[in-house]
């Protein structure tokens, strides 16, 4: 009896708080205000890539008092490889949860998202790309080529290598790079790794002759003499210690391949248009923080590329598109 | 040596007043983190990354160092004690662990082994890691996908150990375990693989809710057989003092925990390969060694080889994480990120450019194992107090830490549904007499095995040379045939009049 | 109890189940994932179906043994724990994890082992320390609030 009247209490209790919570929120309404918790899911687990970025800018918006002084709750949901918290997210019905509800969505959760499910782009409203990512080729200690032109003349004289490299964007890169040589997947092939250390810790140790890897992971190795970069997969070559990378139509009769990872956020559909543009104008925000460029861009060796709304949703949707045309949906 | 003149520099700054407090604290929270089934180093980890984030650089490093060392003392506490291992690398622990302290009634001994082994474990992998921590991360990195392959093949085979009596129903269960840890993502080729259609499959079977069923769950369900039986534990063994462990039992723990400690550090360098790994090739190992009591029965060398191996593992994995950068295992990763927050880059710069901070940390590890293993040691009375608890009541508790545990690995009740389904699973196959520990054991090798196995194929082209032409990897093939054939070979041999037929 | 009622009990069931795992997972292996690649090597279905034959030819062998077992007995009382774990999950959607726990644990304690209130409140409140806590207050876990609780927030 004791425990049906505690819990007669808790629903009560449970019932009338957030009635309170939402009178206050009413007033000075031009436009959407946070006016609870923010819920923001990450599809995979803590201290990776994404936790980081996530964490970062819930951050950074919470220093710079940009959410009205409600809490980020940053939740990680790893399960299905994270398409069950994608799918989640989309599902979440209208109203004041959808729009406090965010989630972290990267080249890298898009790609395989369509690839393995019949999740999509519409089912979720766009806020904002926030950085953009290449990558380049490189070589280890032990490789027998010093450049990436050696490399085309071994595989025209027969030879076949092998590129290491991570699960989600690479393979990718790779397969637009093979298909602008024009050579077969056997001439150069591809081992997908769970991580790029991973694949670095194979090509440092000689099993593999190239390692494909965004800019921040094989740093210090460049720095160190162990990794050397050989081939910049972008438009433009890379500054810094990578300049000396050239780009694909430096090295032969190619056009430049690039596959830009990015790094966005999304919401629910269902979430309001005052509350998403809210969103886009916070995201903006930390993208021009000095906050964000130091704290997170400079030291990951990201660069940083904002796009609103409008702008995320054209971009995410074109890259949804060329992504199902390359798996022959 | 240099390394030593730089480690005694490490711990002059290690013996800051801050410095110590942070990393008795780091361990207390450490135990507390592995001892809870379902939280794991890798969460507890993450999770209490942002309570390092108040202090320096340095300061933050050691607790964090502190913490994920001191959880591979914690993992044993709830095996031993309740039969649910705390984590991946407590499962072995338990094996032996859990009949030491519920059937031989010694579970202050059983504690205490685990904590001395834990402490010459670590220590051995700390003292490799101070003089050859950059000699050993380069011997890692010779390990490519077929020299692994060819060592795990080797490992396989200890497998064949842990069978049992009956070899068909232990190769059935074992080649189950296989096929729950091949559903899901295949990495290598990006497509999900037996996923049925489901999503949450599409994820794979989540390890340590599998592990917590299959082992601990199906424990409380055959615990309830027992509920009208008399509490086992008397309460008078409560003191430190009959906690000891007497000379005769510190001998039997010693070697084993010695050998499981450089088999452990070696282990822990491996690409791949963690604690969990080390414990179960250290315990493999252990049983093909004589032991007073059979394996399995509650020996004291079961327990000293698993729990001296993990934290060989937990040392020896930190030799490519500071010396290349490179992080062993998910936990490492968290580590590694952790180091990049406070704008200090592990790798081949790390000890030119941050001497002070490498050694610091190297030094903390010492002072961890040591300060671990007193508060460890303190405590066993409380914790054997839990003994005495009648069984009873035990039930209900330990259910809903199964179940609590199962959810937090990833904030689902997937994991729990995971956990139940193996747990029933688990008490079915127990009952008619089927083993657990195979499939377990095979879950988490196996893939290993498959990913090495197809990536050392796609660099030969598909040709089954290459695992005889780099040299390591042949060396461990020999072992393998050498193992294979042994039985065999033997057999023909007596049966020729070369050697003396043995009465099996 | 009659013992030898059926021919067929769980002793036979485990291997036969192990068959058809091993059919399945073959054939799947098979159609729809692959064998081997001339160049790569084995394809995602190569290793899968290498284990279910082992696994196929172990689960006969155990099948055709296990006509000499002994049948096992099952306690019916053991199977109320799991099926208490049933209910948490199914109440969890309803109420939470946290209240199904809860629930579990009075009725547990009170009804089924017949302890007296002040055994089953001071286990609970040990429960409660232990879980709120590391798990909730420590860790933070987002444990889930279920479909009442949601629907009053909303």
């Amino acid at each position: 009896m004791k425990k049906v009247f505690l819990l007669a209490i808790v629903l009560f209790v449970a019932a009338i708080v957030p009635v309170f919570a939402q009178g206050e929120a009413e007033t000075g309404s031009e436009g959407f205000v946070p006016s609870k918790d923010i819920e923001w899911f990450v599809t995979s687990s803590p201290g990776g890539g994404s936790d980081i970025y996530t964490r970062m800018i819930a951050d950074i918006m919470t220093r710079k008092d940009l959410v009205n002084g409600q809490t980020f709750l940053v939740t990680n949901k790893t399960d299905g490889g994270g398409e069950v918290g994608r799918l989640q997210v989309s599902r979440v019905k209208g109203g004041n949860i959808a729009d406090h509800t965010l989630l972290t969505f990267n080249s890298g959760d898009h790609a395989p998202m369509v690839k393995n499910t019949a999740n999509r782009i519409e089912n979720f409203t766009p806020i904002a790309v926030m950085a953009v990512d290449k990558q380049l080729l490189y070589i280890g200690e032990y490789s027998k080529y010093a450049s990436f032109a050696e490399f085309l003349d071994a595989i025209a004289a027969g030879q076949n290598f092998v590129i290491a490299g991570s699960k989600g964007d690479d393979i990718a890169t790779y397969e637009l790079l093979v298909e602008e040589l024009g050579i077969t997947q056997n001439q150069i092939s591809f081992i997908t790794n769970d991580a790029t250390s991973d694949a670095i810790t194979s090509v440092l140790g000689g099993h593999v002759d190239l390692v494909m890897s965004k800019p921040a992971a094989a740093d210090q190795y460049v720095v160190a003499g162990k990794l050397t970069p050989i081939l910049a997969l972008s438009e433009t070559r890379f500054t810094g210690n990578l300049a000396s990378a050239p780009t694909l139509s430096e090295v032969g009769p190619y056009d430049n391949v690039e596959n830009p990872i990015w790094r966005g956020v999304v919401a629910p559909k269902s979430m309001s248009a005052e509350a998403a543009d809210f969103w886009s104008n916070a995201f903006k925000a930390v993208s021009e923080s000095e906050e964000w460029q130091n704290e997170y861009i400079n030291k990951y060796k990201l660069l940083s590329e904002f796009k609103g709304r409008e702008e995320a949703s054209a971009f995410m949707q074109k890259f949804q598109e060329k992504t199902l045309a390359a798996l022959g949906k | 040596m240099e390394n030593l003149l730089h480690l005694f520099e490490g711990f002059s700054i290690l013996f800051t007043f801050q410095n110590i407090i942070v990393t008795m604290f780091g361990a207390v929270l450490g135990l507390l983190v592995g001892a809870m089934p379902g939280i794991g180093s890798l969460a507890g980890v993450a999770l209490l990354l942002p309570l390092t984030f108040k202090f320096n650089p340095t300061t933050a490093i050691i607790m964090l160092g502190a913490l994920y060392y001191a959880n591979m003392y914690g993992g044993a506490f709830s095996s031993i004690l309740i039969g649910i291992p705390g984590d991946g690398p407590a499962v072995m622990t338990m094996m032996d662990g859990y009949p030491m302290a519920t059937q031989r009634n010694r579970p202050g001994q059983a504690l205490l082994t685990s904590n001395l082994s834990s402490f010459i474990g670590g220590f051995i992998g700390m003292v490799i890691l101070t003089f050859m921590g950059p000699l050993l991360a380069d011997i890692g990195l010779k390990f490519g996908p077929a020299e692994m392959t060819a060592l795990l093949l080797v490992a396989m085979t200890s497998i064949g150990w842990l069978v049992g009596e009956n070899p068909t129903k232990g190769v059935l269960l074992t080649m189950f375990g296989i096929l729950l840890a091949s559903m899901g993502m295949d990495t290598l080729s990006g497509y999900p693989r037996y996923d049925f259609g489901n999503i949450y499959l599409l994820g794979g079977i989540p390890f340590v809710p599998f592990v917590i069923g299959m082992v601990g769950f199906s424990q409380v369900m055959r615990l309830m057989s027992e509920r009208h039986k008399e509490t086992k534990i008397s309460v008078d063994k409560l003191s430190i003092k009959d906690s000891m462990i007497t000379l005769h039992d510190f001998k039997r723990l010693f070697f084993p925990a010695i050998r499981s400690g450089f088999l452990g550090t070696f282990v822990g360098v491996l690409p791949g390969a963690g604690a969990t790994t080390a414990a179960f090739m250290g315990y493999a190992v252990q049983k093909s060694f004589k032991s007073e009591e059979p394996m399995g029965s509650g020996a004291i060398e079961g327990i000293a080889a698993c729990e001296a191996a993990n934290n060989g593992a937990a040392a020896g994995a930190f030799a490519p994480l500071l010396a290349l950068g490179i992080p062993g295992s998910g936990t490492g990763a968290v580590l590694l990120g952790g180091l990049m927050m406070w704008g200090l880059n592990p790798g081949p710069l790390l000890f030119t450019n941050s001497p002070e901070f490498a050694w610091g940390l190297i030094a903390s590890l010492f002072l961890a194992n040591v300060i671990t293993l007193m508060i460890a040691w303190g405590v066993i009375p409380f914790l054997v107090k839990i003994l005495s608890v009648p069984t009873r009541l035990m039930i209900p508790v330990i259910t809903v830490i199964c179940i609590v545990g199962s959810y937090s690995t990833s904030n689902s009740m997937y994991g729990v549904l995971i956990m139940f389904i193996s747990g029933v699973l688990g008490y079915i196959l127990n009952r008619t007499g089927y083993s657990t520990a195979p499939a377990v054991l095979s879950f988490v090798l196996a893939p290993l095995l498959e990913s090495n196995m197809r990536k050392a194929f796609i660099i030969s082209q598909g040709s089954l040379g290459i695992f005889f032409e780099k040299p390591i990897s042949l060396v461990f093939m020999l072992i393998l045939l050498v193992i294979l054939l042994f039985p065999a070979g033997r057999l023909v041999l007596t049966k020729l009049g070369v050697l003396k037929g043995k009465k099996n | 109890m009659e013992k030898r009622r059926h021919p067929i009990s769980v002793m036979q069931i485990i291997p036969i189940v192990g068959i058809l795992i091993s059919i399945t997972f073959i054939y799947l292996g098979f159609a729809k994932y692959g064998f081997w690649d001339e160049f790569k090597g084995p394809r995602p279905g190569f290793f899968p179906v290498v284990i279910s034959s082992f696994m196929l030819i172990a689960s006969s062998l155990a099948l055709v043994f296990s006509f000499k077992e002994e049948p096992i007995d099952w306690p019916l009382e053991n199977w109320l724990l799991p099926l208490s774990v049933l209910a948490v999950l199914i109440a969890t959607f309803i109420i939470g994890l946290l209240p199904s726990l809860a629930i579990f644990v009075l009725l547990w304690l009170r009804v089924f082992e017949k302890c007296t209130w002040k055994t089953t409140l001071t286990v609970f409140a040990i429960i409660a320390v232990i879980v709120v806590g590391a798990f909730v207050l420590w860790l933070g876990v987002p444990f889930p609030k279920g479909f009442i609780i949601n629907m009053i927030n909303n």
